[in-house]
């Protein structure tokens, strides 16, 4: 069956893979070929967007999609937010404002909403709902999810 | 997910010719966002897919104003909701399109794999019914145009021909004192397939109905047009008794699908709350909100 060359940018760096197979999800492909474990695999089936990743700026639901898919394009995980040791202003709200408990559908939650502050970067909080209904949290209850991210939109508009 | 061959042609020829040469064990690939479920879970197991990502026929939006709207099939639901040509001309397209299941699968899926998929559960075929679509579609023996209506066959099932492939997708002009206004029920805020729609467009002199298309989608095994209730609007001066009466029309004409989602009683309530919804909205007419509550958005 056939295999494929993957070269792509993930977190700003080039990267090259051989002989990756053609069902080779990128989920899998970033957290068994590439090692980021940031990205975590939940129902893999399209629903709970834990494994949301940005290519080419566009949240994806990286288990609806093939690695294929991603040659010559630019991914980025949530491994790629923070700048060295310095937390996107996202993680340090999702810290700060309770927008997580077990964490485990946290990195989707950041890329999404990443992605969606960046369209929109004064978002109402049902513009923050609608733009992270493509995941899901089974701790939260939402409303703090929600809080950290017009907190951090305030603090991205103030240029933190 | 079983293992494939990951086909990539160039033209709509050359994938034309993959298909017919491996018949059923080949499976497009658009987006994927569909096929990729149903292959994990085994429903289909193609040893082939022919990616479409490379053939640039089947990309962009354009609009001429006598021909109307060119959508390329490859058009993902994003683009849709994004063209200042669709959010112009048929804003009822672009508000459909943005609401489709989520972020994430709008950045990933396309409407022509959406049309070609003949899931009725989900938004984009009955809006575009009721905006009169055709679609153009194509093999290596060449190329025809046909309505959406003849298009979607039955559940899960397209005219398309083994070889064929969906090219573009064909919206005509909408008439001048045109709209249109699609409205959804879903079970629960969070769920993205809706479980009743209605899509109506409507030409008219404020509560004088000049002409309308109505098409229920979600609730049937493929979407489809009201004719009756479309005649009982032509001609008629709208009020909240007759919303009320065109609603039970729309109702009473569906042969609604029964299964786990829900019972074909309660999809058939469902799309008369959601027709009385449309028609209150599009003319601007308050109706009786004793309806049972419903997450429309």
């Amino acid at each position: 069956m056939s295999e494929h060359r993957i070269e792509c940018t993930v977190n700003g760096e080039p990267v090259a893979v051989d002989r990756v197979p053609s069902r080779r999800l990128l989920s899998d492909f970033l957290r068994d070929d590439l090692h980021l474990t940031g990205t975590k695999r939940g129902c893999e089936t399209g629903i709970c967007g834990a494994c949301s990743v940005r290519v080419d700026g566009e949240v994806v639901k990286s288990c609806l999609m093939l690695a294929v898919q991603v040659r010559g394009r630019d991914v980025q995980t949530v491994e790629g937010l923070a700048r060295g040791e310095a937390l996107h202003p996202l993680q340090e709200s999702f810290m700060q404002c309770g927008g997580l408990q077990c964490g485990y559908c946290t990195p989707g939650f950041l890329m999404a909403s990443c992605a969606m502050l960046e369209t929109n970067p004064s978002p109402s909080a049902d513009e923050v709902r609608h733009g992270l209904n493509g995941n899901l949290c089974r701790c939260t209850g939402y409303t703090q999810i929600v809080e950290s991210v017009l907190d951090a939109a305030e603090k991205m508009r103030h240029g933190n | 997910m079983r293992e494939f061959d990951f086909l990539e042609p160039a033209t709509v020829a050359e994938a034309s010719r993959m298909l017919a040469g491996l018949g059923d064990d080949a499976r497009i690939f658009a987006g994927g966002t569909a096929l990729m479920l149903a292959m994990r879970q085994r429903m289909l197991a193609p040893t082939h897919l022919v990616s479409l990502a490379g053939i640039e026929a089947l990309r962009g939006i354009d609009f001429d104003a006598a021909r109307g709207l060119r959508i390329g099939a490859l058009a993902r639901h994003c683009d849709v909701a994004a063209s200042p040509l669709v959010r112009r001309h048929f804003p009822v397209l672009a508000s459909m399109a943005a609401r489709v299941a989520n972020p994430q699968v709008r950045n990933q899926g396309t409407l022509g794999g959406n049309l070609c998929y003949g899931d009725p559960s989900t938004d984009p075929p009955g809006c575009l019914l009721a905006l009169d679509a055709r679609v153009l579609v194509a093999s290596a023996r060449g190329e025809r145009e046909l309505p959406l209506e003849a298009f979607l066959v039955d559940y899960f099932q397209t005219a398309l021909e083994p070889d064929e492939l969906l090219v573009e997708i064909r919206v005509p002009p909408m008439a001048p004192g045109s709209e249109g206004v699609y409205t959804r029920f879903l079970r629960t805020a969070a769920e993205h397939r809706p479980l009743a729609s209605v899509a109506l467009v409507a030409q008219r002199d404020g509560l004088l109905c000049h002409t309308a298309r109505i098409a229920v989608g979600a609730s049937t095994p493929i979407p489809t047009r009201v004719r009756r209730a479309e005649a009982f609007l032509e001609g008629r001066t709208m009020d909240a008794s007759a919303v009320a009466q065109a609603a039970a029309i729309v109702a009473a004409d569906i042969e609604p699908v029964s299964d786990a989602r829900g019972d074909a009683d309660f999809r058939r309530r469902m799309v008369e709350v959601v027709a009385g919804r449309t028609m209150g909205e599009l003319f601007g007419i308050d109706i009786d909100n004793t309806e049972p509550e419903g997450a429309c958005a």
